[in-house]
């Protein structure tokens, strides 16, 4: 349903997005996680058309956003962060001014507009102005204002800003029912509200992919795994599949090598309860290769899970 | 376009710019016209429309300083932007709203032109041509005044802009009357926007301010439009 090629942004000098890409099946909700300028917003702004990119390529079922923008857009409703209202209008006269501009049918309009207000729950405030709703109701109308023409995609920036615990639960059902029908894109920097709603998470850090999967292969990846890099005297090609051998190694990456000091250097991934430690010294003893470093690497995963949960229980502890 | 333009009327209807425009127009008439027209027992309109001519550079600006100002700045332009309408169709939207506005006003002043026309010796016709050539010259403003509105995302420097151009253009004109050489003289008369506006409410009507007003008009929507369409493409912003 949404395809995007090597997308990269840059704001001047400042680094946006660099070379993200990746695929969304329809009905599938992505989450995109990170933390305070990772990139989140960005990304939401080029897949709505809203700012072009500096290079790369979007598709909206299967449709160039860059070639056929307003073919593009009518496929998709988006909220942005800051929910798009007009603090003069009423709050049914902005729904009204919505559907004429995304072109919704006059003969349905107001049945669409009873139908979102009542998906949403703003019935109530329906003749008030926009000016006087609270936080939490504005979000809300940001989020009918996104779903007035019923569109293929939704796209909503930190959906459950703003609302109070019974509310967060209340859209984050909804958001849930609503992929039934749409294909959904939601960005977060709490993961807890990420793993619960998404059928896949997108990490970002710095404008790039750390990690994309569901969410609990990422959980499982993290917490029992371990990676660490060792720079070892002697040929790579032969000491990489020996490494390989050892028992409980997930994974081996060559990292580029030093050809005059004859050094090699390896990150390997190993589950957290096997020691490959061990027979990795003593078998590298035995061959007649040198350990010279070992040292812990942090995946940058685990880095940014650790922002991540920091920031979930501040929340929490606000809540 | 349709969208905009209603969204705009109904902005006009809750917010004071629209009636903070029709207020002082209709005020400013309603004055010279007791003074000029009843006290000083002339019975021409030109009096009236000279006078709303002096204030235009001051009340056009706030008809349009939160056109496009207001939604860079309140981020509804996410909303305009990522809709499936063109940045063409929401600048003339707004355009026509606010010249919406200026006419119904402009109408509204209309009944002190019956009365001019019952009990003065002006023709129906040279009152007519006085109205039209007062809405092109308006026109053009509006197109000027949403430019100026394009540039920042400020209501307030979007108003001190406005009064800027509109200002430069009426200094030019009289400029030109004392440029000593001909060809400068011409070359500033040509983009003086009020030297035709004399030309026209002195005559009949004549093809060629109209034609002058309308270019006016078009190239500084189509500046506005270029402005807010270059700024949307940046690749870098
Ligand atoms: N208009 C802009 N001009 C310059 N730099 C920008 C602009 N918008 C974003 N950036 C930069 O791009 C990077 C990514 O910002 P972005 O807003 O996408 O982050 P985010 O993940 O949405 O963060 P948050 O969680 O705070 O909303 C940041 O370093 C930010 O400073
Ligand atoms: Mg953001």
């Amino acid at each position: 349903m949404i395809e995007v090629k090597g997308l990269t942004k840059n704001y001047g000098s400042n680094r946006g997005i660099n070379n993200i890409s990746f695929k969304v099946q329809k009905g599938e909700i992505l989450g995109l996680l990170g933390s305070n300028g990772a990139g989140k917003t960005t990304i939401m702004n080029l897949l709505t058309g809203y700012k072009p990119p500096t290079s790369g390529e979007i598709y909206i079922d299967g449709i160039n956003l860059l070639e056929k923008p307003m073919e593009a857009k009518k496929k998709i409703g988006y909220l942005p962060e800051i929910p798009p209202l007009y603090p003069e209008l009423k709050v049914i006269s902005y729904l009204r001014f919505v559907s004429d501009l995304k072109d919704v049918p006059v003969r349905i309009r107001e049945e669409r507009i009873n139908k979102v207000m009542n998906l949403v729950n703003i019935n109530d405030v329906k003749g008030r102005l926009i000016r006087n709703l609270s936080k939490g109701y504005k979000q809300r109308l940001g989020l009918a204002q996104a779903l007035i023409a019923n569109p293929d995609v939704l796209i909503l920036d930190e959906p459950t800003v703003g609302l109070d615990p019974k509310q967060i639960h209340e859209i984050r059902s909804l958001i849930q029912n609503l992929s039934k029908e749409h294909t959904i894109i939601l960005s977060s920097h709490i993961l807890a509200e990420v793993s619960m709603v998404c059928d896949r998470v997108i990490i970002l850090k710095n404008g790039e992919i750390v990690a994309i999967d569901t969410p609990q292969k990422l959980a499982r990846e993290l917490f029992n795994t371990e990676k660490f890099f060792v720079r070892i005297k002697g040929p790579s090609d032969k000491i990489l599949s020996e490494i390989k051998d050892i028992e409980g190694v997930l994974s081996v990456e060559k990292q580029k090598n030093d050809p005059v000091s004859g050094f090699s250097c390896f990150i390997i991934e190993n589950s957290k309860s096997v020691d490959v430690k061990t027979p990795l010294f003593f078998k590298m003893a035995f061959l007649g290769y040198a350990i010279h470093e070992i040292r812990p690497e942090s995946a940058s995963l685990e880095d940014v899970f650790m922002q991540l949960t920091a920031e979930t229980n501040c929340n929490e502890e606000a809540v | 376009m349709g969208a905009l333009f209603k969204k705009e009327i109904y902005i006009y209807l809750c917010t004071p710019f629209g009636y903070i425009f029709s207020g002082l127009f209709l005020l400013l008439c309603g004055i010279i016209f007791s003074f000029y027209n009843l006290s000083g027992t002339r019975a021409d309109i030109l009096g009236m429309l000279g006078a709303l001519n002096m204030v235009s550079i001051v009340i056009f600006p706030v008809l349009t300083m939160k056109l496009l100002a207001e939604e860079k700045k309140s981020s509804t332009d996410q909303l305009l932007f990522t809709s499936p309408v063109t940045v063409t169709s929401i600048i003339i939207g707004k355009y026509l709203a606010a010249l919406f506005v200026f006419l119904t006003t402009l109408a509204a002043t209309g009944i002190f032109a019956v009365f001019i026309a019952i009990f003065g010796d002006t023709t129906p016709g040279a009152i007519i041509g006085s109205y039209f050539s007062f809405a092109m010259l308006g026109a053009a403003y509006i197109a000027i005044c949403l430019f100026a509105s394009s540039l920042t995302e400020n209501q307030v420097t979007s108003a001190i802009l406005g009064f800027g151009f509109l200002f430069g253009f009426m200094i030019i004109g009289f400029l030109s009357n004392s440029m000593p050489w001909p060809f400068m003289n011409k070359v500033l008369k040509a983009i003086a926007i009020l030297s035709k506006y004399d030309e026209f409410t002195n005559g009949v009507l004549r093809l060629s301010p109209l034609v002058y007003y309308l270019s006016f008009t078009l190239i500084f929507l189509y500046l506005t439009i270029q402005v807010v369409d270059r700024r949307l493409k940046d690749k870098e912003a």
